[in-house]
């Protein structure tokens, strides 16, 4: 049997600060058998939100990691009733991401594993949304879509490596879809795009937009423009149904906004299932709590004979318990990272790591 | 003793950074935990290095000397150590063995 290992995970790459506590129960060491499923101890977050019509800068973002990391600490490690002894490994989001945030929570990171004395390792932000998303579900070899404010990817896992099939060329549809809401003056709190989804519910005229999917990746800066165009003329009242005549309104924009970019993200997810042989899809990231997505793509999987898997917004957003389960996986297969490599790093492709926790 | 003018870096802080801790532990820490971040400008030098207390001998202060190609770009790094340093001096307060222990 293995030890029961417990790891302590930080995560700060965006506007979300998580800390989580995860502990993966002892096991037969044959590989044959599937593992105990995870018990999650604690998973804290606090967010930083900007004003309405404003984004979120680095340096305001990890002014606030920086005040609410200890904190946070102190408080998971009360929830999950243990002390700094109990832990096994620091696990601390290495990248990608935006820089200040990722190295306020790595800087604190460090403290902790030369006080306690715990070995480290530093995880792809990435790979913690598919771990977490794999245990969660229970989906065995699921297509994975992954998008969020800083990334869209289609990724399919082969040979140890998560490859990416599909991304977007410019930006993430969850960065498009936050930048409308500053145009609207949405508010931020609690995330742009869960506001822009509510709006987006009482919506119902559909208007042309640009449907930008190329191969297998697709865009949406272009999007972006449109939609902002088209915002400018619904504030000078111009905008109308071209078929009724009828005014647009926030709602019908957001509804259009988010048919459009769906129905792309669903394609190029379509594409990744017949190239692989797939027909399990597993949305994870901030913009896959979204239920008009999940509802879309569900739609797609049944009519291949499959079906979609999400989680809930306690791991679909960034959390603190990805990074320490996708650490642990790591750990338990003998990989730490040294002291001096526990940098933080904006750029970190999802293929970059190799998947040794994987015999598939 | 100040720090000697470099001609390729003539903005130093007058007088090097010197945070007392309460044992080397604690300035171990705080160094090897600062000093994995590299500068991220090429414009700007810095030293870490620990150095003994008059009275105890023990080498409990972390002291930083900062060097720029200008005022602004060492105003900059130091504010940015700064930030770091507050990040490490709290979680240290506020998580160390002893401090959870006693909760």
């Amino acid at each position: 049997m293995t030890k029961p290992l417990i790891a302590l995970g930080l995560e700060g790459s965006a506007n979300k600060l998580g800390v989580g506590i995860i502990r993966h129960p002892p096991h037969p060491i044959s590989s044959f058998k599937p593992r105990p499923p995870a018990e999650i101890l604690s998973n804290i977050r606090h967010t930083y939100n900007a004003p309405p019509g404003e984004g979120f800068l680095p340096k305001d973002t990890a002014q606030h990691h920086r005040q609410h990391v200890a904190s946070l600490v102190q408080q998971s490690l009360a929830e999950a009733n243990l002390t700094s002894s109990d832990i096994d490994v620091i696990c601390y989001t290495k990248g990608p991401g935006m820089g200040a945030p990722l190295q306020s929570v790595a800087i604190a990171a460090r403290t902790l594993s030369l006080m306690w004395n715990k070995p480290m390792v530093g995880v792809n932000h990435c790979i913690g949304h598919i771990e977490m998303g794999r245990e969660i579900t229970g989906a065995t070899n699921p297509v994975v879509l992954y998008v969020s404010g800083g990334n869209t990817q289609v990724i399919a896992y082969s040979n140890q490596r998560y490859r990416i099939f599909g991304e977007t060329l410019d930006i993430a549809v969850g960065n498009c879809l936050d930048r409308f809401a500053r145009t609207l003056c949405i508010p931020n709190d609690p995330a742009p795009g869960y506001n822009i989804e509510q709006l987006a519910k009482k919506g119902n005229i559909l208007l042309d937009l640009p449907y930008a999917v190329k191969g297998m990746d697709c865009s949406f800066s272009g999007i972006l423009a449109k939609c902002d165009e088209y915002a400018a003329q619904m504030a000078k009242g111009t905008l109308t149904d071209p078929n009724t005549g009828e005014k647009i309104t926030p709602e019908d924009l957001c509804f259009t906004l988010q048919e459009t970019v769906f129905s792309m993200l669903v394609e190029i997810t379509e594409r990744a299932m017949a190239h692989v042989g797939s027909n399990q899809v597993l949305i994870v990231g901030g913009v896959g709590c979204n239920e008009r997505v999940q509802e879309m793509m569900g739609s797609m999987a049944g009519e291949r004979g499959g079906s979609v898997y999400a989680t809930d917004e306690r791991f679909c957003i960034d959390n603190g318990i990805m990074i320490a389960h996708a650490g642990l996986l790591a750990y338990s297969i003998g990989q730490t990272t040294d002291l001096v490599d526990c940098t933080c790093t904006q750029r970190f492709r999802t293929d970059d790591v190799w998947i040794g926790w994987r015999n598939d | 003793m100040a720090p000697t003018l470099d001609p390729d870096f003539p903005c130093s802080l007058p007088s090097t950074v010197d945070v007392p801790l309460p044992d080397h532990r604690l300035a171990s820490t705080a160094l090897r935990a600062l000093q994995v971040d590299a500068e991220l400008s090429p414009l700007v030098r810095r030293d870490f290095s620990l150095v003994a207390t008059e009275s105890q001998g023990e080498q409990s202060i972390l002291r930083t000397e900062y060097k720029a190609t200008t005022n602004r770009m060492l105003r900059v790094a130091v504010n940015g150590f700064m930030e770091s340093l507050g990040v490490v001096l709290q979680v240290m307060e506020e998580l160390d063995v002893d401090v959870l222990a006693a909760r």
